[in-house]
């Protein structure tokens, strides 16, 4: 009997193991998952929560069932340390864990492992920005954020005071986008901004509302990915101009290329890549944060700490990227990783946001006083979770006694990713830009110019891409539940 | 008082040589377009055969 060992059950991790549980159900080998959430969220809908439009409940259900069904083992709990070596008392790879529920809380268990995959996915780094944190790991008291279902509760209900005030006849200033110049994710940040605005009409408070978006991009529509080229119209036209179009369609300032280094109460300073000091006020802001590895520990035999061989300084666990520090221009695809394997411990893999990346995709650049402004690269929900299924088929190749080496790849310089983006909910009023684009890290060789290829790069805004995210909603949630015909939904 | 021109209600919020001023802003065509259900249904299948294509080549 062999086993693997999923760390983290989200977009990345779940997929791996509702895919492993289902190939391996028919033989004697184990699927264990490790994650210290009860519930599983749906974290792209997190931002219609964090406006009010939908509760936890439609967005998170319990993952115990779910298992059992499958037939994969749960622990409620979270990993703590790697011992890829095994120790002095067995020779077998093993997991520490710590629970977090199933009665167990606190206690820690060693978990022997064949293979094991690092779907951790990210530390919400709040701390790294004085005042965006709690100064204890946690969202501050100044902002609110929609990373996490309770998060978008807190948001929605600070959102409903602060539309109340309006209607008292109070003008607000919001504030939405990135906490920190090193943050990816600006699509979740864009998406809550534009669905505030479109509640904010609904709610006939509009015309009280003083709205900026605050990124670290280096212009509008970079998206962490160096922008990206569309076919409109029969013109090749940058993300820049997709998106600066919507803002000053819909009425917001925006501050670019900016590094926010405190948060206090109604105010974040930041740096400009120009230079500049500023301020900027709030009454309502919404900031992501900064994304770091959950800060796992690796041990060798002798019990010597080995972290800095398994993980990049930044947390996320090495795979067989390209690692050598170059200049921008001397990026290739060839630097992103392919198998997603650890390169010392070959039973090891990392996948989703767990994977440490080679570089970013977005030229970096700094601040005349050498402050980093620079976006780091996205790994959203699509490629994730092709990366779990990626690995996992080959790891279950590899269990079967099929072959001794992955079996299967799933490079982001080698695959596309579709995003649609909700600028606003509602079934007639609802709109949302769709993008797909291909390839994610762009390929300036084989596509020279733009990267990408133009005809699998597209953009449009409408209710049609509203309806495309409604619909997603629900089929990822079906999917993820393992309701009948789950796998013939993609990923 | 001077009648405001019927298209310029779309960009009566952009103060000129602001950021916005520089870019494209939708008329009224455009933006009827983007809720008009019987074009957007059309959309509505557009999108999902792009995404069709970009999911197939990506599955490798
Ligand atoms: C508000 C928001 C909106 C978004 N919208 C979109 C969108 O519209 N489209 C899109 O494609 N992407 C979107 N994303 C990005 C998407 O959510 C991520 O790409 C995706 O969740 C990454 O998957 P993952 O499995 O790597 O990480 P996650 O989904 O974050 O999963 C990580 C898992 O690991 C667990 N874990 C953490 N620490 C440990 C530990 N020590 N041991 C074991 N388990 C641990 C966590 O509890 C969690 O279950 C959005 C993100 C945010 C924050």
């Amino acid at each position: 009997m062999a086993r693997l060992v999923i760390l983290g059950a989200g977009v990345a991790g779940h997929t791996a193991a509702s895919f492993a549980a289902k190939w391996l159900s028919e033989t004697e080998d184990e699927v264990v998952v490790v994650t210290p959430n009860a519930l599983w969220n749906w974290i792209p809908s997190n931002i219609w929560v964090g406006v009010g439009e939908m509760g936890k409940e439609e967005v998170t259900f319990d993952l115990a069932p779910v298992y059992e069904k499958a037939g994969a083992i749960y622990k409620q709990a979270k990993a703590v340390s790697i011992n890829p070596e095994g120790s002095a008392d067995t020779n077998k790879s093993f997991v520490t864990i710590e629970f977090t529920g199933q009665d167990k809380e606190g206690e820690s268990e060693n978990i022997e492992y064949d293979y094991l995959i690092n779907a951790t996915g990210p530390k919400l780094n709040f701390d790294a920005t004085p005042g965006l944190g709690d100064g204890n790991g946690h969202l501050g008291e100044h902002t609110v954020s929609v990373c996490t279902a309770d998060h978008a509760i807190h948001a929605s209900h600070v959102l409903d005071e602060t539309i109340e005030q309006m209607r008292k006849g109070e003008r607000k200033k919001f504030l939405i986008g990135t906490g920190h110049g090193m943050c990816t994710c600006q699509g979740a940040a864009f998406e809550y901004i534009f669905n505030i605005e479109h509640k904010l009409k609904e709610e006939g408070v509009r015309d009280m509302a003083d709205m900026t978006w605050i990124s670290n991009e280096s212009f509008l529509g970079d998206f962490g990915m160096g922008g990206l080229h569309f076919n409109m119209g029969g013109f090749v036209t940058s993300s820049k101009v997709f998106a600066e179009s919507l803002y000053a369609e819909r009425g917001m300032d925006w501050i670019i290329g900016a590094h926010v280094n405190k948060v206090e109460a109604g105010k974040v300073t930041y740096e400009t890549l120009d230079g500049e000091i500023d301020e900027q006020e709030f009454d309502f802001a919404m900031l992501i944060p900064p994304f770091a590895g959950v800060g796992l520990k690796a041990y060798n035999k002798a019990g010597e700490d080995i972290t800095d061989t398994v993980f990049a300084p930044n947390g996320f666990m090495k795979v067989d990227a390209d690692y050598t520090v170059k200049p921008y221009e001397e990026w290739l695809p060839s630097d992103w990783p392919r198998t997603l394997q650890n390169p010392t411990y070959k039973n090891m893999f990392a996948v989703g946001i767990a994977f440490a990346p080679p570089h970013p995709i977005s030229k970096p650049m700094k601040s005349p006083n050498g402050t980093p402004i620079i976006p780091t690269p996205p790994r959203t929900g699509m490629p994730s979770a092709m990366m779990g299924k990626a690995v996992v088929s080959s790891i279950v190749d590899m269990m079967k006694g099929k072959a001794t080496e992955p079996t299967h790849t799933s490079s982001m310089a080698e695959m596309g990713a579709a995003c649609v983006a909700s600028a606003g909910k509602g079934l007639f009023s609802g709109t949302a830009a769709a993008m797909t684009v291909f390839p994610i890290v762009p390929d300036f060789k084989k596509y020279p110019g733009t990267g990408r290829d133009i005809n699998g790069t597209t953009g449009e805004i409408g209710l049609a891409a509203h309806w495309v995210k409604h619909l997603l909603h629900h089929a990822f949630i079906w999917k993820a539940k393992l309701k009948p015909g789950w796998t013939l939904i993609p990923e | 008082m001077a009648e405001i021109n019927k298209e310029s209600k779309h960009v009566k919020h952009v103060e000129p040589y602001s950021p916005q001023s520089g870019t494209m802003i939708p008329l009224g065509t455009q933006k009827f377009l983007r809720t008009c259900v019987l074009w957007q249904l059309i959309r509505f299948v557009a999108i999902n055969i792009k995404m069709t294509i970009l999911i197939v080549k990506s599955h490798r």
